[in-house]
């Protein structure tokens, strides 16, 4: 068998395979990607570590991934933020970390999305398991996943093929995820309906954005509501007395350090706001919260300008209505003095 | 560092660059290689590689010392030395953390409350391998089986060669330093065949492995649920198809890499799911570690010389204590029980019931033989006991009440690679890949070359670390 000839063979099928697949993706609408994963936060995650106290980092759920638009605050407040939003999870793993492992002693804006704030402390539920998976890779992770980290950002940011994330979505592109689209019978029951990506990282220090298509498509839109629905129903009940304690214990030492807690409430509409005041009401658990942390927040529903917005998919907001958001935010704020703008003061 | 990773990519093509440069010496690339194979090692926990120094040093000097003293008592203390270092690093970084729970537990069984705070100590990545790798040598040099290394730099690269560092293959002192004696260069057919090793290895571990079967095996392993027969058959299985391809394909790469060097790797495994009976199965599968416990093992605990009760004890020991080298738990001790008891039942029945193998009812054994290895790999996946009784009592009594948790495309998926994998390792028990691959078409390499290639790069691999790094 003549070896060269088959690696010759070989090379230009692969090429021309890759290319053909690159192409096909590209013409179903896919687009280059960078994926949020642990990677990714953690490198966020390691400015905190020499942050001064005139900085703002911001903590949460996807709420604040999607409603806090970083070019619009630091426009308004002369200063980029570092985000440290997960997606489905709760803030308190990550406000921990940074309490118990850093000295920053500057603004903590902790977003918090009742659903997944008040969930849960066990360590294996999945709002608790996912950011506390990103604290430990952050402590934990080697130089060669920084490189590997490294090198495929390139890759992520020029190939649409690429988009496999560690959030296992349903039009993920990836083998895995093509197989589970196969569907043979009924043995088990369907479980979560099929969750499909409804945002986009636009910059490196994870400014997320909601997609046009999540705006436009309202068919597209109620599959991701379908998902909340879904979500909603099979929830186990907030543990409001163990998220509360383990999160005003850090509190305390944060505050005992001199750093600067804002509690902050991002939008919600519709079928999730109704959902939220049914299990979640605000009294009981937000008024609580701020009475109890004692320091300043700010709830979407107490400022007229935040009133008119709506979320396409009931949980999120548009890019167009985040950077609003953001800038009508970072206005309240320095006008209260919860934070400064290094330029003007 | 991973093979299935891009700093992997990027490190390959740097090292292979310095290698076929035509600037260096032999000696200035041994260098090279030896400080790649650093760089390979330490990008994962850099102050552990002075546990490779140490070992490198140790089993340098003890074996110079042996193969320069002539009074046996001094000879017997460098082996015991070599002996006591590389067990101790072993015994302290592997079995710390399971002696201290097994010593609490044992303590509190008499009453006595005590509890110890775990250690915590982190497993330096392929412990296990290296430190047998080196203590072969000593050993080897102390028996007069092997010459000394005729430089320190030819032993400092046997022990710490990138391509096998951490997985192994185990490579015996006489196959691999000898080859560093000379300058060695791939060649071409070399080198396009190390890449295509390198190719199908990581095609085993990506996409077989960890695309198409862990994720069943883990969500089996990982229920704490009574599971319905066929889940807990379908996760075994799956478990079954991924250690075999997750290993092969990291020796597959790791022979794939040294012949892109120009050096010659052992092959690792045979086939092993083709094997009829376990003495065959032992032979296929692992077969570095499996002769290195022949070795220096089961040989000198007496082997075949003192009777038939002596034999199997020994083969039992060897077998428990290469199920305790796998891991730190008695899941594991289980495991290598288990096949000290079918090899021991294969003996008696060669002794007793002889019968002709035929081609005819040669598949129908080695499905058996394949049975009887998934049931140990319920012992060796399972974290626990209870787990493992669970999925056993599953498996058994098939349990229609049980609950499912695979739905029907995932049991479809896992018994089309399981038997497809069956029938492969049955049809090319008795050839090769190599010999095979002679009487094909380029064309069709050249296509089933890029198909594997293409599954690899839709795949997206997550650089899921190969499951061998942690024994």
């Amino acid at each position: 068998m003549n070896l060269k000839k088959a690696f010759c063979i070989a090379l230009i099928t692969a090429v021309v395979g890759v290319v053909g697949w690159e192409l096909y993706w590209r013409s179903q609408g896919y687009i280059p990607t960078i994926d949020d994963n642990k990677a990714l936060w953690a490198i966020q995650r390691d400015r905190v570590d020499t942050l001064d106290t005139d900085a703002v980092v911001f903590l949460g759920s996807s709420r604040t991934l999607y409603g806090i638009q970083l070019d619009t605050w630091e426009k308004e407040t002369g200063k980029r933020p570092v985000q440290l939003a997960n997606v489905g999870s709760s803030p308190l793993p990550v406000f921990h970390d940074i309490v118990a492992n850093t000295n920053y002693s500057g603004t903590v804006v902790v977003g918090v999305a009742p659903g997944l704030f008040f969930s849960t402390t066990y360590p294996k539920a999945q709002p608790w398991a996912w950011p506390q998976a990103r604290v430990d890779h952050h402590k934990n992770r080697t130089y060669v996943q920084r490189l590997n980290h490294q090198l495929s950002l390139p890759l992520q940011q020029h190939l649409a093929l690429m988009s496999a994330g560690e959030e296992a979505l349903d039009d993920n592109i990836d083998l895995k995820t093509l197989l589970k689209q196969i569907k043979v019978g009924n043995r088990i029951p369907e479980g979560m309906p099929p969750f499909y990506k409804f945002g986009r990282m636009t910059t490196l220090d994870r400014n997320l954005q909601m997609t046009d298509r999540t705006v436009t498509d309202t068919a597209f839109a109620h599959t991701i509501t379908k998902v909340w629905e879904f979500i909603g129903k099979t929830s186990p009940a907030p543990d409001k007395a163990a998220t509360m304690a383990f999160f005003l214990k850090d509190v305390k030492a944060f505050k005992a350090r001199g750093g600067h807690l804002i509690l902050m409430r991002c939008p919600s509409t519709y079928g999730v706001r109704a959902g939220e005041n049914f299990m979640l009401p605000r009294q009981d658990y937000w008024d609580d919260l701020v009475e109890q942390s004692d320091v300043m927040a700010y709830h979407f529903e107490d400022y007229p300008q935040f009133k008119d917005l709506k979320c396409p998919e009931w949980s999120h907001l548009s890019a167009e209505d985040a950077h609003f958001f953001t800038a009508e935010l970072a206005k309240l704020m320095l006008a209260d003095k919860a934070i400064i703008n290094p330029q003007t003061n | 560092m991973l093979f299935n990773s891009l700093s992997f990519i990027v490190f390959l093509v740097i090292v292979l660059g310095f290698y076929y440069s035509t600037y260096f010496t032999w000696i200035s690339k041994k260098r090279m290689l030896l400080l790649a194979s650093y760089v390979f090692y330490g990008l994962w926990n850099p102050p552990l590689i002075l546990l490779l120094w140490i070992s490198t040093v140790v089993d340098w000097t003890a074996s110079k010392r042996i193969a320069n003293a002539k009074d046996k008592s001094r000879r017997k203390l460098w082996l015991l030395l070599s002996l006591v270092v590389n067990l101790g690093f072993l015994g302290f970084f592997k079995y710390g953390d399971f002696v201290l729970e097994n010593f609490v537990a044992l303590v509190n069984s008499f009453g006595i409350a005590y509890t110890a705070r775990p250690m915590d100590i982190i497993l330096p990545m392929g412990i296990s391998f290296y430190t047998f790798q080196t203590m072969s040598y000593t050993i080897d040099i102390y028996k007069r089986k092997a010459k000394p290394s005729k430089t320190f730099l030819d032993f400092a690269l046997y022990v710490t060669f990138f391509p096998q560092l951490v997985a192994g293959p185990i490579v015996r002192a006489k196959d691999l330093i000898t080859q560093f004696y000379k300058e060695k260069r791939a060649t071409s057919d070399q080198f396009i065949w190390g890449v295509f090793l390198l190719t199908i290895g990581v095609f085993q571990k990506v996409v077989l492995a960890d695309t198409l079967l862990s994720g069943v095996a883990d969500d089996v392993f990982g229920s704490s649920e009574l599971l319905h027969g066929v889940d807990a058959w379908t996760g075994t299985l799956a478990f079954s198809g991924q250690i075999f391809f997750d290993f092969a394909g990291y020796s597959t790469c790791a022979i794939g890499i040294a012949l892109m060097l120009g050096i010659t790797l052992p092959d690792n495994f045979r086939y092993p799911y083709g094997s009829i009976g376990f003495s065959d199965f032992w032979k296929r599968w692992h077969i570095s570690l499996s002769s290195w416990l022949r070795d220096y093992l089961y040989i000198p605990l007496g082997g075949n010389r003192y009777g038939i009760t002596r034999m199997y004890v020994a083969l039992m020991l060897t077998m428990l204590l290469g199920g305790l080298w796998h891991g730190a738990a008695w899941t594991f001790m289980v495991w290598g029980g288990l096949h000290g008891a079918y090899l021991i039942l294969e003996k008696l029945q060669k002794q007793y019931l002889p019968f002709q193998i035929t081609k005819w009812n040669g598949v129908f054994l080695a499905f058996i033989t394949f049975s009887c290895v998934n049931i140990t790999w319920v012992f060796f996946r399972a974290r626990s006991f209870d787990t493992a009784w669970q999925l056993l009592k599953s498996m058994f009594y098939l349990q229609p009440n049980g609950l499912k948790i695979l739905d029907s495309f995932s049991i479809i998926k896992v018994c089309v690679v399981i038997i497809v994998l069956f029938l492969c390792h049955w049809m090319m028990r008795n050839t090769s890949l190599k010999t095979l691959s002679k009487k094909a078409s380029p064309w069709v390499i050249g296509v089933f070359w890029a198909v594997l290639f293409l599954l690899i790069v839709i795949a997206q691999g997550s650089g899921e670390q190969f499951i061998y790094f942690q024994f």
